[in-house]
């Protein structure tokens, strides 16, 4: 789902908006959210389900704040609301802290085993929830989309979605079967923003997991020391994708990075050089 | 396999192949067979060009849509607010005691599906019960298995005249 | 009928020269049977009655000018079947098959009242003949259901009998998209689906929104436990739905439209499939309607089963052939809405409410209701109140008249506890409030909300934590789980009411509560995470000390929440019948014949069903 934008404010010629954040002033370009008004500005809004790379769904409600309307305050998440006009926005207050702590508890209920969430609520200044955890589907999930987004939008497989609504909401392949649209990656994995989402290498059986999907695929070994490169579709992808024909580039991609350099080296001793006269 | 790709074809054809039409689509097909079944809906990902885990997650997503055969008959007990108060949950209890089937779920021996439905609008009446589109109003514990008891009496005679 | 069926209209003329011709067969049928077919009486059986009718007319004299016909939601759901005879009005109530030969051959062939199926008054005993003579009727004034009753609703032909469709006629004909916003704004129509937007605005923006196509939404995904005005009127009327929507289309500037219906009303989408094939024939729906340059079509869609597409985002994400999430609003659905084009989404009541503003203008609504809220309001009255049903008063009235004048006061002796408006999103209302004005503001200070109309009323043996419980948990079952707020929030709340309703509340759960509402308040993402604490809360604020009672009593004043209270005979009204005995399914019964029957507490599970089955009522929960 991408971004709903509206450049109905702004027109050519028309001055840039200014974003006053914790009273910094900032210029954005037309289109910018409040959250790029708060990296200008250098200040810090903690987020989870935000990523450059793919479409804001805002989903996490971690990175609140609040706009100034005049005679009241409205909270908003900064990662997708649209600069239009001048507005003013108050990160550090007190009632915006609350908010975000008030999420970080939640979501610290819901995902107790992992690091990455609890280093990012300590930085926030939350040392622990004082809710019980009380879902039990899967745990350590907070359900942000991004592997998701990131297979569709990115990747191009959407290899898995969301299934079922609610509380009982997950992230998995059609069927909860293992999917056949997903290539081994790993981009799941590097997105997933508390450690959910883990790449297995089973050297033996030459194959890569990912789990919690219980996708397998094979991986590409090398032709020269048996370590495995990547997994056999995305080289296939690769090549389909990058549209070279160069025989040599087919040549070169059994080969794992450190042996391709000691190809090239090896190469590049046994040439002849050239004196010049 | 030639069946899956006719049916679907038909159905496709029916919308135009529109995007947006996709839950009418599934409905349409969920008519047709009873439920979802998983190879329909993969032949319905490649007719219409959407990834099959969009189709999951339409499929799960709205109450309605099955993935898994259904019973024979369809109860449906209603358990919006006037309902719940005349005492709707106790009837469920019942049904589930008697036939042990949980709401959403279907009989062991796929007599019916049972299913509950936030309001039917028609709280006049309360409480409701649907079997395969009849209305039952003012229903209670007792009552409700009666009419259960009744649907599992007409398989049972119809099998015994199958048989003879 | 030949000459006025399966005949294009080309122009306004044409539709009025129908009208002529179909009043002038009216003349002719003087009399006619009314059998309602709406959600509540069909439950009953009126669809046999309506059968038992047409034959008796098919079976009648040559010299018998009469027809039957099955008509809409009269409302008065309680007291159904209800069948009406013209001429007279009269109003019959409570008619079951038998009564059919009788009410044909009185009151049909020799003009007398069948007086035992009149309406009788409950408090003065005093009998009705026609509906405006029963105080549920007295108070009422309709508008969106004006036609309920009166017209088949599978025949456009009566409709437009009735004066449909001019509306739409005198707008093409006469006037500009702005004149029409205009007459809808000094109308001062609100959305009447729970968000109470102005309606002018909204198509205001619409149409100055740049993009095209542009889009018109009809949301009938009545969602709210208890509610069933948008179904009646969708069954009884959907005429008025498509002439409101043609309307707003040519004011916004539109060609494509949608009605989306939930998934659990089947009716409503066969009898709107019918009337969109009936009007497209009439060349009232189309290309160049009327002879203008005017197109517009519409499309239905069914919901498929989630209460989170009444939210209008969802809803178009369903449009869409996605899963129903709603997503933030930050850009309005009017500026980039279905498909990221404008939209406009009204509900089903306010488009019914439409040609009748063109027709009597705008200042002729707003002389009805209150400053803020002008018209009128469908309510679903339910509950434990006497006259259950559908009713559509002004807006301001009280809701003390609506308890007692329309309502008929409790039934069964019980008292008046609270009465739930507003759905999920709503809250209770304590007796102390019931001088409040119902609209679209009065409500909200209170705690809760008018929202789309649902009424439930509530007596002495409901439990108000229960109340507030069943609510959470229906919303959790319906959330759509994208956002954490809502998602983690609800679970957190219902957590906590459960175990206040099993009687494992500790101190400092309303608190908690408390804070779990201010987080929804604040941070869910759409407006059914938003307004999800406001069961809880309102209950909270009005019957504290019914929580206090389950938290530190561990009782339920109520006496509804298991566990929280019990079960015993009473010695002095127990005649020893042995009912209970036989019944208990654990065998804690224990007593000698035409002896005082005994509960052994130890082994009861507190099913109920001795209390159920005392035919002496000598079982009471203490």
């Amino acid at each position: 789902m991408s971004l709903h934008r509206s450049t109905k404010g702004l027109r050519k010629g028309q001055p840039v908006p200014t974003v006053t954040i914790d009273g910094k002033k900032v210029e954005v370009e037309k289109d910018a959210t409040i959250l790029d008004a708060a990296k200008k500005a250098g200040i810090w809004i903690p987020t989870l389900c935000y990523h450059q790379a793919v479409s804001s769904d805002a989903s996490c409600r971690l990175c609140m704040v609040e706009l100034d309307r005049g005679e009241w305050r409205q909270l908003v998440t900064a990662c997708n609301y649209p600069v239009r006009r001048d507005i003013v926005v108050h990160a550090s207050s007190e009632r915006a802290q609350q908010a975000r702590r008030g999420v970080m508890e939640l979501l610290l209920a819901r995902a107790p085993e992992s690091k990455e969430l609890k280093a990012l609520a300590e930085r926030m200044g939350v040392m622990q929830t004082h809710y019980p955890t009380v879902t039990e589907s899967q745990r350590n999930c907070i359900l942000c989309g991004l592997c998701v987004r990131v297979c569709e939008q990115i990747i191009g497989q959407a290899a898995i979605g969301f299934a079922g609504r609610g509380v009982d909401r997950t992230i998995a392949a059609p069927f909860r079967q293992p999917s056949e649209d997903c290539i081994g990656c790993g981009a799941c994995a590097a997105i997933c923003p508390v450690g959910t989402i883990k790449v297995r290498i089973h050297q033996d059986k030459h194959e890569i997991e990912i789990s919690p999907f219980k996708s397998r695929a094979k991986l590409l070994v090398c032709q020269e020391c048996g370590e495995p490169i990547v997994s056999t579709q995305v080289s296939e992808q690769l090549l389909r994708k990058s549209k070279i024909d160069w025989e040599e580039f087919r040549e070169r991609l059994r080969f794992c990075p450190k042996c391709r350099k000691s190809q090239s080296a090896a190469r590049l001793g046994a040439a002849t050089v050239y004196k010049k006269q | 396999m030639a069946d899956e790709d006719k049916l679907i074809e038909q159905i496709v054809d029916r919308y135009d192949a529109e995007i947006g039409m996709l839950i009418p689509m599934m409905q349409d097909l969920q008519a047709e067979c009873g439920y979802l079944p998983v190879e329909h809906l993969r032949r319905l990902s490649v007719q219409l060009k959407i990834p099959l885990s969009r189709l999951y997650a339409v499929a799960t997503f709205y109450a309605s849509f099955q993935l898994a055969p259904k019973g024979a008959h369809e109860v449906t007990l209603c358990m919006g607010t006037v309902c719940y108060l005349k005492g709707a949950p106790r009837i469920s209890e019942a049904i589930s005691r008697e036939f042990r089937v949980e709401p959403g779920g279907t009989t062991r021996d796929r007599l019916f599906t049972f299913q509950a439905v936030n309001c039917m609008g028609a709280c006049a009446v309360a409480p409701v019960m649907v079997v395969d589109g009849k209305y039952y109003n003012g229903v209670t514990p007792a009552s409700a298995l009666d009419i259960l008891y009744g649907l599992a009496k007409d398989k049972a005679t119809a099998e015994n005249e199958n048989e003879i | 009928m030949t000459l006025l069926s399966h005949r294009r209209l080309s122009n306004f003329m044409d539709l009025e020269r129908m009208r002529q011709e179909l009043l002038s067969l009216r003349v002719v049928l003087t009399k006619s049977i009314h059998v309602c077919t709406g959600p509540g009486c069909a439950a009953k059986g009126s669809e046999k009655l309506y059968e038992l009718f047409c034959e008796a007319v098919e079976n009648a004299d040559a010299d018998v000018e009469v027809q039957a016909k099955g008509v809409g939601c009269h409302g008065l759901c309680e007291y159904g079947p209800i069948v009406i005879v013209q001429p007279g009005e009269i109003f019959y109530q409570r008619v079951e098959e038998p009564d059919v030969p009788e009410i044909f051959r009185e009151t049909i062939l020799r003009g007398r009242v069948v007086d035992r199926l009149l309406y009788e008054d409950p408090a003065t005993g005093k009998k009705a003949k026609k509906a405006e003579e029963i105080p549920f009727y007295k108070v009422q004034q309709r508008i969106a259901l004006a036609y309920n009753g009166l017209i088949d609703p599978t025949k456009i032909t009566e409709y437009i009998a009735q004066g449909g469709y001019s509306a739409l006629a005198k707008v093409l004909s006469s006037m500009t998209p702005d004149e029409v916003i205009s007459e809808v704004e000094v109308a001062g129509l609100r959305g009447r689906g729970g968000g109470g937007f102005p309606t002018a605005r909204k198509w205001r923006s619409c149409r100055e929104a740049k993009g095209s196509p542009k889009y018109v939404i009809c949301n009938g995904d009545e969602g709210d436990p208890g509610a069933f005005m948008d179904r009646a009127i969708m069954e009884g009327n959907p005429h008025s739905v498509i002439e409101g929507m043609l309307i707003g289309a040519y004011a916004i500037g539109s060609e494509q439209g949608y009605i989306y219906v939930r998934n659990e009303y089947p009716l409503s989408v066969e009898r709107l499939r019918g009337a969109i094939e009936q009007a497209k024939e009439l060349g009232l729906l189309g290309e160049s309607i009327l002879g203008s340059s005017f197109s517009f079509d519409i499309r239905i869609n069914r919901g498929g089963g989630a209460f989170v597409c009444g939210e209008s985002t969802a809803l178009m994400a369903s449009l869409e052939g996605r899963p129903g999430e709603p997503r933030s609003k930050y850009v309005h659905t009017v500026e980039s809405g279905l498909w990221e084009k404008p939209t406009n989404l009204n509900n089903v009541e306010t488009w019914a409410n439409v040609p009748h503003i063109i027709n009597r203008g705008g200042k002729w609504f707003a002389g009805t209701g209150t400053e803020k809220s002008k018209g009128t309001k469908v309510f679903s009255l339910v509950g434990k109140i006497r006259n259950t049903g559908l009713v559509e008063v002004p807006m301001g009235i009280t809701l003390r008249r609506i308890v007692d004048e329309i309502g008929g006061g409790m039934r069964d002796g019980k008292r008046f506890k609270a009465v739930q408006t507003g759905g999920p999103s709503g809250g209770c209302i304590p007796a102390e409030h019931l001088d409040a004005c119902v609209d679209f503001d009065e409500l909200t200070k209170l705690g809760s909300m008018m929202g789309s109309g649902g009424m439930i009323v509530m007596d002495e043996d409901t439990c108000m934590v229960n109340v507030a419980r069943y609510f959470t948990e229906f919303l959790q079952k319906e959330s759509c789980g994208k956002c954490t707020t809502c998602r983690e929030g609800l679970a957190q709340m219902l957590y906590i009411l459960d175990r206040i309703t099993k009687g494992e509340g500790e101190v400092g759960d309303v608190e908690e509560l408390g804070n779990l509402a201010e987080l929804l308040e604040g941070t869910a993402l759409c407006a059914l995470g938003k307004t999800a604490a406001n069961p809880v809360m309102s209950t909270i604020r009005y019957f504290r000390d019914e929580y206090d009672a389950h938290i530190l009593d561990r009782r339920c004043p109520a006496k509804e929440c298991r566990g929280l209270f019990r079960y015993e005979i009473d010695p002095e009204a127990c005649k020893g019948c042995g009912i209970c005995l036989k019944n208990c399914p654990e065998d804690a019964i224990a007593g000698e014949r035409k002896a005082p029957h005994v509960i052994n507490q130890e082994k009861c599970t507190l099913c109920g069903t001795c209390w159920e089955k005392c035919p002496f009522t000598a079982v009471l929960k203490v």
